[in-house]
């Protein structure tokens, strides 16, 4: 007979094998990856190509590959986003997005005279950090955007696999066959 | 290890041509308990439930990776969860005028909206009206046990006699030694996990194995501990240790899903009405049970004025049924309770069934929440993470206030729910400022060291604050809905400016920093620990039930759910409703013999 549990730890075990792997190539995928179409990933089902390549930019910025863990283009942030827009019913919340990429690009233009991806990297983070900078109290439309385009980037990656796994390295949802893990509130003689 | 492999019971044929014994209105922990004792004295049981019968299993699906899921646990395109702010500026019916294909209450958790869209009722076929309230209902068998909370706490004297000790309210009919006897059974059936703390306020229970704390409880309840207050590991209404003599059940093995979701356990590790009291019930071959059946009526004999039966809509085909029997439960939830009593009305009871007090629908209580605290424990930022949600609830920490002093703002009490550690998604991502390398740094440095607690406080049982039926709006079925007359008074103000400044004391005492305080109170409802609206007493004319949860009116009428609740406490009230309906139980299986019903 099949026991769930057993099934459930090799099932967490064999996804943390293919999420490692994911981690070691990521730092490979990341070169040149900036203005090329993502290699891998979902078909881009609501976005344009250039939309979706500023979106990748965009999340991988915020949440980049470091030396700990691969970052949200390797999660494939833009991916899902997209995705989630493109079944969406609500057409202003997609309007919502669409404008919002196209203040990255008028910001960058009027800082730097060009769009997001053809601005060098340093013209890039000052355009985001532009955007941060009122993160409290949002009031321009790239501002406004920042909030959103931080919290999906933020509620994506932290649920993807790798945010789960390598970046947090989150030990649960498992089986714990003895003793639950912890202190004991009054400690065992 | 053993987990449920064990198929539901076949249902048995549903016979309406039968007078059962009793014919119960309701599946959840009230409902359960009653078919329960009836079927074990005996008694021949027709369970009515309005919902369907799930595969609750399938709907849980507790283990799923986010992942795993097209939309990571969210609900999909159409449907809506309704927002703290919806419930604020708009008014009930919310639903009403909605683009959204299916409209829900706030229950969802953390991307987990999609696990309950068949256990919560869609608000666009179950509107209410009046003033503003989160009520959350759960149609179908088990009703909200299925998503429950589980945090399983006693009453004590310090609630059934809470008039005695501060003037307010009434007392309740019954003493903590009456209900003790109950509340063992309860625990010894159903399972529940806790530390035995010996405060008179808070009971101790027969508990199984307790979860385990982590290093930022633990400094916590140190700290605490030298300032005569208590944290507790959650006292939760789950086995951990198993059942014996419950063969749809598995022990707890700490997969720690059950904080990131609405609630709920696949393996019924968590006490659910239907694998806990239900399953084993329709095992005696007691017990009938018809879901998709939606009471409307308590009926009554033209002549005895007594209770005869119930009248319930197919909730599938909408036809129209009686159910006949001896005696008469009603189950159905504090504030459904109310809205069937007030819908039987007949010659002999103009006012609705059991309600010649006046007092149906009134005296309506249940919890504040919202207020809150979050700390930082510096020592623990950047340390590895480990494995500190694997068990079904943080801490508790009981009600200190007003026992022994007397609080110049309020009266009565509050607890504080809490947590810390690491847990499966780093929340306070949102509260992290900026974005790139070191962003990303500071949230996996902080992501096991915060800790946070909220407050859950009694709400004063109030004659003003009631439910009625409102005269012009009908729910999907035709049937009349409730109108809300409900909001939080002075008291519950007081006490909740109390709950931010007491609990930032607590973790300021601890050395912890706090970063970051709630003081919004949520929306009346929220807590969904609505009790009190067919109260318990001594007196016929101002209250509804005697002290088994017996109508004063009808003698063959019992109600055994939280409306008989005399007043609110602030301690969670599933394992007291639980262990009343036991007690009342016992109590009617005896008069049945005897021929007194």
């Amino acid at each position: 007979m099949t026991d769930p549990a057993d099934r459930a730890d090799s099932l967490s075990r064999r996804e943390m094998i293919e999420v490692t792997a994911a981690a070691l190539a990521a730092p490979l995928l990341k070169v040149g990856a900036v203005t090329a179409p993502p290699a891998a990933g979902p078909a881009v089902r609501f976005l344009t190509a250039p939309e979706y390549a500023l979106l990748d930019e965009l999340t991988e910025l915020i949440i980049p590959t470091d030396g700990h863990s691969p970052g949200a283009r390797a999660a494939l942030v833009a991916g899902y986003i997209d995705g989630r827009l493109a079944e969406s019913l609500e057409a202003d919340w997609q309007g919502l997005w669409r404008s919002g990429l196209d203040a990255v690009n008028g910001l960058s233009r009027e800082r730097h005279g060009k769009p997001f991806l053809e601005a060098t990297p340093d013209q890039r983070l000052d355009v985001l950090t532009r955007m941060a900078a009122g993160e409290a109290d949002p009031k321009t439309p790239p501002e406004r955007f920042f909030t959103e385009l931080k919290r999906w980037t933020a509620r994506a990656y932290y649920t993807s696999k790798i945010g789960i796994h390598v970046d947090q390295e989150y030990k649960g949802n498992v089986y714990q066959r003895g003793e639950y893990a912890g202190f004991d509130a009054v400690p065992k003689p | 290890m053993t987990l449920v492999k064990i198929a539901p019971p076949l249902e048995q044929d549903v016979d309406l041509s039968k007078t059962y014994d009793a014919v119960i209105v309701g599946s959840g922990a009230a409902g359960g308990m009653a078919a329960h004792v009836l079927t074990t004295h005996g008694l021949e049981v027709l369970m009515l439930e309005a919902g369907k019968k799930l595969p609750i299993e399938q709907e849980l699906r507790s283990m799923q990776w986010p992942y795993d899921h097209p939309r990571r646990g969210e609900a999909p395109p159409g449907s809506h969860h309704l927002s703290f702010n919806e419930y604020t500026i708009r008014k009930p019916p919310y639903a009403k005028g909605a683009a959204f294909k299916h409209v829900y209450s706030y229950v969802g958790g953390w991307s987990g909206s999609d696990y309950v869209k068949n256990i919560l009722v869609d608000e666009k076929d179950h509107p209410y009206t009046g003033t503003n309230y989160a009520w959350v209902r759960a149609r179908c068998l088990g009703g909200k046990t299925n998503i429950w909370g589980r945090l399983a706490l006693r009453l004590s004297d310090y609630d059934f006699k809470a008039k005695s000790h501060d003037g307010y309210g009434e007392d309740w009919p019954i003493s903590y030694t009456d209900l003790e006897p109950y509340y063992d059974k309860v625990d010894l059936y159903l399972g529940i996990s806790g530390v035995k703390e010996n405060l008179p306020h808070l009971p101790d229970s027969q508990f199984q194995r307790p979860s385990k704390l982590n290093a930022g409880e633990v400094k916590l309840r140190e700290s605490l501990k030298k300032r005569g207050q208590v944290l507790t590991p959650y006292r939760a209404g789950v086995t951990t240790d198993g059942l014996k003599h419950n063969k749809y059940r598995s022990k707890c093995y700490g997969r720690g899903a059950c904080d990131r979701r609405p609630g709920g356990c696949d393996i019924h590790a968590v006490f659910d009405s239907p694998t806990g009291l239900i399953y084993p019930a329709m095992d005696t071959g007691h017990l009938t049970v018809r879901p998709n059946s939606t009471a409307h009526e308590v009926l009554v004999d033209k002549n005895t004025g007594r209770a005869r039966g119930v009248a319930f809509l197919d909730s599938v085909t909408r036809k129209s049924y009686e159910a006949k029997a001896k005696v008469v439960i009603v189950a159905a939830s504090t504030l459904e309770s109310a809205r069937l009593l007030l819908l039987s009305r007949s010659p002999q009871h103009p006012n609705g069934l059991g309600n010649s007090s006046g007092h149906v629908g009134h005296n309506f209580c249940e919890h504040v929440m919202g207020p809150g605290v979050t700390g930082l424990i510096k020592e623990l930022v950047g340390k590895p993470h480990t494995l500190d949600d694997g068990r079904p609830g943080g801490f508790y920490v009981p009600r200190f206030r007003n026992l022994k002093d007397r609080q110049p703002g309020f009266i009565r009490g509050y607890g504080f729910e809490g947590n810390s550690g690491h847990s499966m998604f780093p929340a306070h991502v949102f509260d992290t400022p900026g974005f790139g390398g070191q962003f990303k740094k500071t949230v996996r440095d902080h992501a096991a060291a915060f800790i946070s607690m909220g407050a859950f406080g009694e709400v004063l049982a109030r004659y003003e604050s009631y439910v009625d039926l409102d005269p012009d709006t009908k729910d999907g079925w035709g049937i009349p809905v409730l109108r809300f007359h409900y909001q939080f008074s002075d008291n519950e103000r007081k006490m909740a400016e109390d709950m931010v400044a007491t609990g930032r004391e607590m973790l300021e005492a601890a050395g912890i920093e706090v970063v970051g305080t709630d003081d919004k109170v949520l929306t009346e409802g929220w807590s969904i620990h609505e009790l009190g609206t067919a109260r318990m007493g001594t007196d016929p004319k101002t209250s509804v039930l005697n002290q088994f949860q017996q109508s004063h009116d009808v003698r063959n009428l019992f109600v055994v759910d939280g409306s008989s609740h005399v007043s609110a406490s602030c301690q969670n009230p599933t394992w007291t409703i639980m262990a009343l309906a036991w007690r009342s139980c016992d109590h009617l299986a005896d008069e049945f013999r005897k021929g007194n019903l």
